[in-house]
C-alpha cells in the first residue's frame, strides 16, 4: 500500500481513533442521563440508574481487569488511540469516579421523589422505634440464621473477600486501650432481598438489608464495642478466564501472569468516610491503590436498584405499555409455511410481536410433513417455548440439532440442564464450535410437500429469547429464497462438522469471509461515488471498535462518500475530522429499547443492497465468533428498513451526537420532535392496522351453516 | 450403477438425489433434488478432508487409518441422507482408489457401512461428467460446438485435460501436475521462492509440451477452466459475462494475480483472502498451471466455469429421476466410437450399415431381448467398431478389436460398458461366447448375457452385409413357430447373405430358440425403402 503523497494523514495515526473504554465509558454516561432525565417516569429512572451499575460492574469485571493485567506484566503497548495500559486506567478512573459521584446523587435524588409518590426507602436514621423493634425481630429470626460473619484478623491466611458481593464490616475496639481494633466482615447474604417491607405505615417503606445488618450485627459480639459500621464490595477480575471479551488485551500477557493475577481485586467500593483502620486494612489486604477506591455516600450496589423498579404495581411510575404489534407480514396468514413461500417476512422486534418465531418453531415440532429443524441457541432461556418445542420436535422424531452456546457469560450453570434435556430427547445437540463463540442466529426447517423438499429460514440480529425479544430491538427475516436456504443448510453442516467449507452463494460468514466482505462492500462504494452521485454508506451496530473498519470508512469518507452511523455503545471513528472523516456523522441512541439490529446499507450507485448481521464491527466479532451476514432481497422490505434508519437519524429527542472530542451532545433540529422509538412502534401498529384492513377486504366470506 | 439398469423411475414425478465424489483430498457430498418440473435444486454441499491420495500415490494403497476415517465420514453422509428418501445416489471414486492394490477391500468396506456402491470411475467418464457439466450451464457464451475447446481442471493430483471438437469430445489426458504433488516439489527444493517458482513453470511446460503435441493444443480455440483454484482466481480478478455463472479471466490479469501471490507465505494469502491452509498452500502451484495452459494454447482468455464433476453427476440422476434421456450422451459416445473407427481405418460404409441393420433388429425384436435404450447405444458402438482389428491384422481381427477397444477411452461410456462393447465387437466372428473366454467369464452373469444378446444380433447384421456391398439396406423381422424370418426388399441374390447367416446364426438361436431365414419382400415396398439415403 503506497503512501498517498498528497499531504493526507496517516489513517492510523492515534489522533484519529477513540479509546474503546473511555467511549464505552461516554456509552454508560448516556444511559445515566436516561436515568438523571425528568422527563422519564421514575421508576424507569431507577431502572437506568441500577443500569449503570452493573454495567459498570461488568466494565470493571473484564475490561479495567484485562488493562490492570497488561499493566501488571509492564506492558508498553499502545492501543489504536495510543495509550498504554497504565494511561487507560488512570483516564478510566477519573471518568469513573465522576460518574459514580454523580449516579449516586441522581440516585439520592429519585429516591426522594419516589418518597412523594409513596415508596419510601428509609435509612436507619429514619426508622420510628415500632420499625426499628420489627427490624429487629426480623434480623433475629430470618436473617441471623444464615449469617457467616468472619473475624477476619484472627485468621491466617486471610480469607479471599469473595468478588462482587456486598459486606458489611465492623471495627471492633481493641481488648485493651492500646491494641488495634478488630474486624469483622459479614457478608450480606445474596439471597435475600436487598429490601426489606417494614409494615405498619401507608406508604410503602422499606429498610435496606445492609443497614438491618450492620444496625444489629453488634449484638453478635460481647459488650457493644463496635466503633463503627461500614459496607464495601470488591471487584475482583473475573474468573471468566480468558474471556473473548477481553481476549484482544490479553493476547500478549503471559499464562504465567494471568494465573497470578487472576482473581486479583481491581475495585473496591465501600460507604463514604469509613473508619481509618477498616480503609487502611482493605487498601493492603487488597493491594489497592487509592484511585481504585469509590467511597460512595448512598447505596453500594445500586444495581439492586432494580427489585424496586420491578416491583408489582405504580404503574404511573412506569412506562406506558406498548404491547407487540402483529407483524404486518403476517396479517391474514393462515399458513405461515405458506407466506413464507411466497413473500419473504421481516419481523421488528419489539414493535412487532416475537410469537410468530416461537409459533414457527412450535408448528415445526407438530407439522408430520417436517423432516429436520436446526437452530442457534445463544442465550436462550431453559425455559424458553423454543427449547420446549425443540424437545417435543426431537421426541417426534424429528432430526433436530441445537447449536448451544454455553460461554454466553454468566449463565453456563442455567444452559447445561436445558441442554441435557435436549439431548435425552434426542436432539443432536451441538456444544459450541471450538474456538469460536457461535454468535450467528439461524433458524432452519426441512419440509417435505408433496414429495419436494423445502426449507424455511430464520434469520435475525437477536437471540432466540422470547423475553428479550420485548425488550431488546432486533429485525429478523423469514425466507424461503432458495439461496439462502441452501447456504443455512451448508452453515448448519458446517458447525456440526458435516463439512469443513462450503461457498456461499449470499451469506457471508465470521470468521472466515465477513470481514473481507465488509471490506468490498466498502471498497465497492469508493468505486461507484461519483461527485455527481456520491456513494452512501448507512450503519447500525452496538459498536464500533475494529481499527480495520474505521480506517476503510475514513477512505470512503476522503473518496466522497457519505456515512451515516448509528452506533449505540462504542465507537471508536473519530468523526468530522479534517481530510479524514468530514463525511461521516455517528449518532446513538438509548431509549426504553436497547437498540441491537446490525443493519448495513450501501448505496452501490443506486443498485441498493441491505444487509442484517449478528456481528457488530468489532474484533471479536469479525474474528473469533461465527457470525452471519445475511442480505434483505426484497425491495419492499428494503425499502422499509431504510425508511427505519432515516427514522434513526431523524429523532431529535433521544439521539446524540459524537462530537469530533469523543464526546456526546443531544441532536438539535428545527421542526417537529421526533423519538424514533416511538415513530417505529406507532408504525407498526398502523401498517398492521392498514395490513388487516387489506386482508379483510380479501377474506372470503364462509356461506352461512346449515 | 450396472448396465441392465433401466430407465425404472420414468414415472418418478421427481425426488432427492446425492452425488459422492471420493477424491484425493476430500470427499465431497452434494445432495440436491428434481423438482416436478424438471428443474435440479441443490440442497446441501458437503466437504471433508480424506487424505486418501497420499497413500495411494505414495505406497499403492490405501492405508489402514485414511480408509477408516474415509468410512467414517461416508458413514456421517449416510446419516445426513436418511432425512430425505433418496431416489438416487451416484458414488464414484477417482485415481486416489482407482490406482490403490486394495481398491476392493476398500469399496466393500464402504458398502457394508453405508450401503454405497462406490463406482471406480475412469478419466474419460471423469471427462465426460464435466464436459457434460460445463455444456449443461454453458450458454451461448462458450460455443463448445463451434471451436475447438480446452476443458481443464487442475485438481491436487493431477491436471485432467479434455478436447472437444464440434462439440464432442475427442480425447482427453491426465497429467501428473497435480498442485498438491507440485507444491510437495517446492517444498523440497528448498530454493529462493524466486528460484523455485522459475523451477516449477520450467517443469509445467515440459510436462505441457510433450502432451501439447498429441493433443494438438495449438489449434484450441476456447479455454474452459474448472477447479477450486482457478474459480477463486476469476473471483479475484475475473470480468462477470452476461451469463451468470461464468467469468472471464484474461491472461494478463492472471499473470498479474500469480505475480502477486507468489510474494505472499500461505499465512498471508490466508488473511488477506480468507482461504484455508489447503487452499492456501496449493493456490500457486495450480494457478500456474493454468497460467501454463493459456500460454501453450495461445488463448487470450479462459472461460471459469463453477461447474464441478459432482455436476454431471446430479445431471445424470436429475435424467434417470425423470426418465428422461441425455441425447448428447448418445451422440457423445457414437462420436467418439467413430473418431475410433476413423483412426484404424474402418471401412464406415460398411459399418454404417451393418450398425443400421443391427439397430433395426434390435428394435424389432424388443420383446425378445428385453434390452434398454442403453443397450441398443452399446450395440451400435460394437457394430461401428467391429473391425478396427483389421488394423493390426485380418487373422484373428475380432480377437484384436477386443484389445483396441477395451483400452481405448470411449467418452461417455463406463469402462464395464466399454468392456461389453469390446466383447460384443469380439463376437461379431468366429467362435461363440465360451466360459474357457477369460474377458468374457470375468463378467457378472446379467452383463454376459447382455453382450451374448448383443453379439446375436451384431452376427445377423454382419451377415446381412456380407458382401460389404450394402445390398440389404432395411429389413423386416417376423418371429413365428421356431424361426426367425427376415424379409428384405428388392434384393435380386441373397445368396451371399443366406450363406452367412447359416453360419453366423448359430448365437442367435442359442440364445433366442429362433433359427433366422432370409425372405424376399415384395418389391413395391422395397423400391419406396431403397430410395431412402442411407444414414
Amino acid at each position: 500500500m503506497a503512501k498517498n503523497p498528497k499531504k493526507t494523514p496517516d489513517l492510523d495515526d492515534p489522533s484519529l481513533y477513540i479509546n474503546r473504554e473511555l467511549s464505552w465509558l461516554e456509552f454508560n454516561h448516556r444511559v445515566l442521563a436516561e436515568g438523571l432525565s425528568p422527563e422519564l417516569p421514575l421508576l424507569e429512572r431507577l431502572k437506568f440508574l441500577a443500569i449503570v451499575s452493573s454495567n459498570l460492574d461488568e466494565f470493571f469485571l473484564i475490561r479495567v481487569a484485562g488493562l490492570m493485567q497488561l499493566r501488571a506484566a509492564g506492558s508498553a503497548k499502545r492501543d489504536a488511540s495510543g495509550l498504554t495500559a497504565r494511561e487507560q486506567i488512570d483516564a478510566i478512573g477519573v471518568r469513573a469516579h465522576a460518574m459514580v459521584a454523580r449516579q449516586t446523587e441522581g440516585i439520592a435524588e429519585a429516591l426522594g421523589l419516589l418518597a412523594e409518590q409513596g415508596l419510601v426507602v428509609l435509612g436507619p436514621a429514619d426508622w420510628t422505634a415500632s420499625q426499628g423493634e420489627f427490624l429487629a425481630a426480623h434480623f433475629r429470626e430470618e436473617i441471623l440464621p444464615i449469617l457467616t460473619p468472619l473475624a477476619v484478623d484472627d485468621l491466617d491466611p486471610m480469607p479471599l473477600l469473595p468478588g462482587m458481593r456486598l459486606n458489611v464490616a465492623l471495627v471492633l475496639a481493641g481488648a485493651r486501650p492500646d491494641d488495634d481494633p478488630g474486624i469483622v466482615v459479614v457478608p450480606v447474604p445474596g439471597q435475600l432481598a436487598r429490601f426489606i417491607t417494614v409494615p405498619g405505615a401507608e406508604a410503602t417503606h422499606l429498610a435496606r438489608l445492609e443497614d438491618v445488618i450492620a444496625t444489629h450485627a453488634g449484638q453478635l459480639f460481647p459488650a457493644g464495642n463496635v466503633l463503627a459500621a461500614a459496607t464495601f464490595r470488591v471487584t475482583r477480575d473475573a474468573d471468566v478466564a480468558i474471556d473473548d471479551d477481553a481476549g484482544d488485551l490479553l493476547e500478549a500477557v503471559e499464562e504465567a501472569i494471568q494465573a497470578r493475577r487472576r482473581r486479583h481485586a481491581v475495585r473496591l467500593e465501600v460507604s463514604a468516610d469509613p473508619h481509618p483502620h477498616l480503609r487502611g486494612w482493605l487498601l493492603a489486604t487488597l493491594d489497592l491503590a487509592e484511585a481504585d477506591v469509590y467511597e460512595i455516600s448512598g447505596m453500594l450496589d445500586a444495581a439492586a436498584l432494580m427489585e424496586l423498579a420491578n416491583r408489582q404495581g405504580h404503574e404511573d411510575l412506569k412506562y406506558i405499555e406498548w404491547p407487540p404489534q402483529p407483524p404486518r407480514d403476517l396479517i391474514g396468514s393462515e399458513d405461515l409455511f405458506q407466506t413464507i413461500r411466497t413473500q419473504d417476512v421481516l419481523l421488528s422486534h419489539p414493535y412487532e410481536s416475537f410469537d410468530p418465531v416461537v409459533q414457527l418453531v412450535e408448528g415445526a415440532a407438530q407439522d408430520p410433513n417436517v423432516l429436520a429443524i436446526k437452530q442457534t441457541l445463544y442465550r436462550t432461556s431453559g425455559d424458553s417455548p423454543i427449547v420446549q418445542a425443540l424437545q417435543d420436535a426431537a421426541e417426534a422424531g424429528k432430526q433436530v440439532t441445537a447449536l448451544v452456546e454455553l460461554k454466553a457469560r454468566f449463565d453456563e450453570s442455567r444452559n447445561v440442564t436445558w441442554a441435557r434435556r435436549l439431548e435425552d430427547a434426542g436432539c443432536h445437540v451441538i456444544y459450541g464450535v471450538a474456538g469460536f463463540k457461535t454468535h450467528a442466529k439461524a433458524l432452519l426447517i426441512v419440509r417435505r410437500e408433496a414429495g419436494v423438499i423445502r426449507r424455511y429460514v430464520h434469520l435475525a440480529t437477536g437471540n432466540y429469547n422470547d423475553k428479550t425479544a420485548r425488550l431488546y430491538c432486533d429485525i429478523g427475516l423469514m425466507t424461503a429464497d432458495a439461496d439462502l436456504t441452501l447456504d443455512v443448510a451448508n452453515f448448519f453442516n458446517l458447525v456440526t462438522g458435516s463439512t469443513e467449507g462450503a461457498e456461499y452463494a449470499k451469506l457471508a460468514i465470521a470468521p472466515t469471509g465477513l470481514r473481507r466482505r465488509f471490506h468490498e462492500l466498502i471498497e465497492r462504494e469508493i468505486e461507484v461515488s461519483t461527485p455527481e452521485q456520491p456513494g452512501l454508506i448507512v450503519a447500525k451496530v452496538n459498536s464500533l471498535e475494529d481499527a480495520d473498519i474505521c480506517e476503510a470508512l475514513y477512505r470512503a469518507s476522503q473518496a466522497g462518500v457519505r456515512i451515516r452511523l448509528n452506533v449505540r455503545g462504542i465507537c471508536c471513528l473519530r468523526p468530522g475530522v479534517k481530510g479524514v472523516s468530514k463525511n461521516i456523522e455517528v449518532r446513538s441512541i438509548v431509549d426504553r429499547f436497547l437498540e441491537h439490529a446490525r443493519v448495513f446499507y450501501f448505496r452501490n450507485g443506486g443498485r441498493e443492497e441491505l444487509y442484517f448481521s449478528s456481528a457488530d464491527w468489532m474484533g471479536r466479532n469479525l474474528d473469533k465468533r461465527l457470525e452471519l451476514m445475511f442480505p434483505i432481497l426484497d425491495s419492499r422490505l428494503r425499502r422499509r428498513v431504510v425508511g427505519w434508519l432515516d427514522m434513526y437519524f431523524a429523532d431529535n429527542l433521544k439521539a446524540k451526537r459524537l462530537l469530533k472530542d469523543g464526546s456526546y451532545e443531544p441532536v438539535q433540529a428545527p421542526g417537529k420532535a421526533v423519538r424514533a422509538q416511538l415513530e417505529l412502534y406507532q408504525e407498526a401498529g398502523e401498517a398492521a392496522r392498514a395490513a388487516e384492513r387489506t386482508a379483510m377486504r380479501f377474506r372470503p366470506l364462509a356461506g352461512p351453516e346449515s | 450403477m450396472s448396465t441392465t439398469d433401466q430407465h425404472d423411475h420414468s414415472t418418478h414425478p421427481g425426488g432427492v438425489i446425492a452425488a459422492i465424489d471420493i477424491g484425493t483430498n476430500s470427499i465431497r457430498m452434494a445432495i440436491a433434488q428434481v423438482l416436478p418440473d424438471g428443474r435440479m435444486e441443490v440442497l446441501e454441499q458437503l466437504r471433508r478432508a480424506a487424505r486418501l491420495g497420499q497413500d495411494t500415490f505414495g505406497q499403492g494403497r490405501l492405508d489402514e487409518e485414511a480408509m477408516r476415517a474415509a468410512v467414517a465420514i461416508l458413514r456421517d453422509y449416510r446419516r445426513q441422507l436418511d432425512l430425505y428418501e433418496v431416489c438416487g445416489i451416484r458414488a464414484v471414486a477417482t485415481s486416489a482408489i482407482r490406482e490403490a492394490r486394495n481398491a476392493d477391500m476398500f469399496i466393500d468396506r464402504v458398502f457394508m457401512a453405508t450401503g454405497f456402491d462406490v463406482e471406480v470411475i475412469d478419466t474419460a467418464e471423469e471427462s465426460r461428467l464435466k464436459v457434460y457439466a460445463v455444456r449443461h450451464r454453458a450458454g451461448s457464451r462458450v460455443k463448445l460446438s463451434r471451436f475447438r475447446t480446452l476443458v481443464g481442471e487442475v485438481g491436487g493430483g493431477s491436471t485432467e485435460l479434455t478436447i472437444l471438437s464440434k462439440g464432442h469430445i475427442v480425447a482427453s489426458q491426465s497429467l501428473p501436475l497435480g498442485s498438491i504433488r507440485l507444491q510437495e516439489m517446492l517444498v523440497t527444493a528448498h530454493e529462493t521462492p524466486e528460484r523455485s517458482a522459475e523451477m516449477l513453470a520450467q517443469h509445467v511446460d515440459n510436462a505441457l509440451t510433450s502432451a501439447g503435441a498429441s493433443l494438438k493444443l495449438g489449434k484450441i480455440k476456447k479455454f474452459v477452466a474448472i477447479g477450486g483454484d482457478v474459480r477463486f482466481a476469476a473471483e479475484q480478478v475475473g470480468q462477470p459475462t452476461d451469463e451468470t455463472d461464468l467469468v472471464t479471466l484474461d491472461r494478463d490479469r492472471l499473470d498479474e494475480l500469480v505475480d502477486r501471490c507468489h510474494h505472499h507465505t500461505p499465512e498471508d494469502l490466508i488473511n488477506r483472502f480468507g482461504l484455508n491452509f489447503a487452499d492456501a498452500e496449493t493456490l500457486v502451484p495450480a494457478l500456474l498451471v493454468y497460467q501454463a495452459l493459456m500460454h501453450a494454447t495461445g488463448v487470450k482468455e479462459m472461460i471459469v466455469s463453477p461447474v464441478t464433476m459432482r455436476d454431471g453427476l446430479l445431471l445424470d440422476l436429475a435424467l434417470r429421476v425423470t426418465g428422461q434421456e441425455d441425447e448428447t450422451l448418445a451422440v457423445g459416445v457414437m462420436h467418439s466410437a467413430e473418431t475410433i473407427a476413423e483412426k484404424y481405418g474402418v471401412e464406415t460404409k460398411h459399418a454404417a450399415n451393418v450398425g443400421r441393420l443391427a439397430l433395426r433388429l434390435f428394435d424389432q425384436l424388443q420383446a425378445e431381448h428385453g434390452l434398454g435404450r442403453r443397450q441398443r447405444l452399446l450395440l451400435q458402438a460394437a457394430a461401428t467398431l467391429h473391425e478396427v482389428g483389421r488394423f493390426i491384422h485380418t487373422r484373428a481381427h475380432h480377437k484384436h478389436g477386443y484389445y483396441i477397444i477395451a483400452n481405448t477411452e470411449i467418452f461417455g461410456l463406463s469402462r464395464e460398458e466399454r468392456e461389453i462393447v469390446a466383447l460384443v465387437a469380439r463376437y461379431h466372428r468366429r467362435s461363440c461366447p465360451k466360459n474357457s473366454h477369460v474377458e468374457y467369464t470375468a463378467l457378472p452373469r446379467p452383463m454376459r448375457m447382455v453382450v451374448c444378446k448383443l453379439a446375436a444380433l451384431l452376427r445377423l447384421a454382419d451377415a446381412l452385409d456380407r458382401g460389404h456391398a450394402q445390398q440389404v439396406r432395411e429389413l423386416t423381422c417376423h418371429p413365428g413357430d421356431g424361426e426367425l424370418i427376415i424379409r428384405v426388399e428388392g434384393v435380386a441374390d441373397l445368396t451371399l447373405e443366406r450363406r452367412g447367416l447359416d453360419t453366423k446364426g448359430d448365437l442367435f438361436a442359442d440364445i433366442f430358440g429362433l433359427k433366422a431365414r432370409l425372405e424376399e419382400a415384395p418389391a413395391s415396398l422395397g423400391d419406396q425403402r431403397r430410395a431412402e439415403p442411407v444414414q
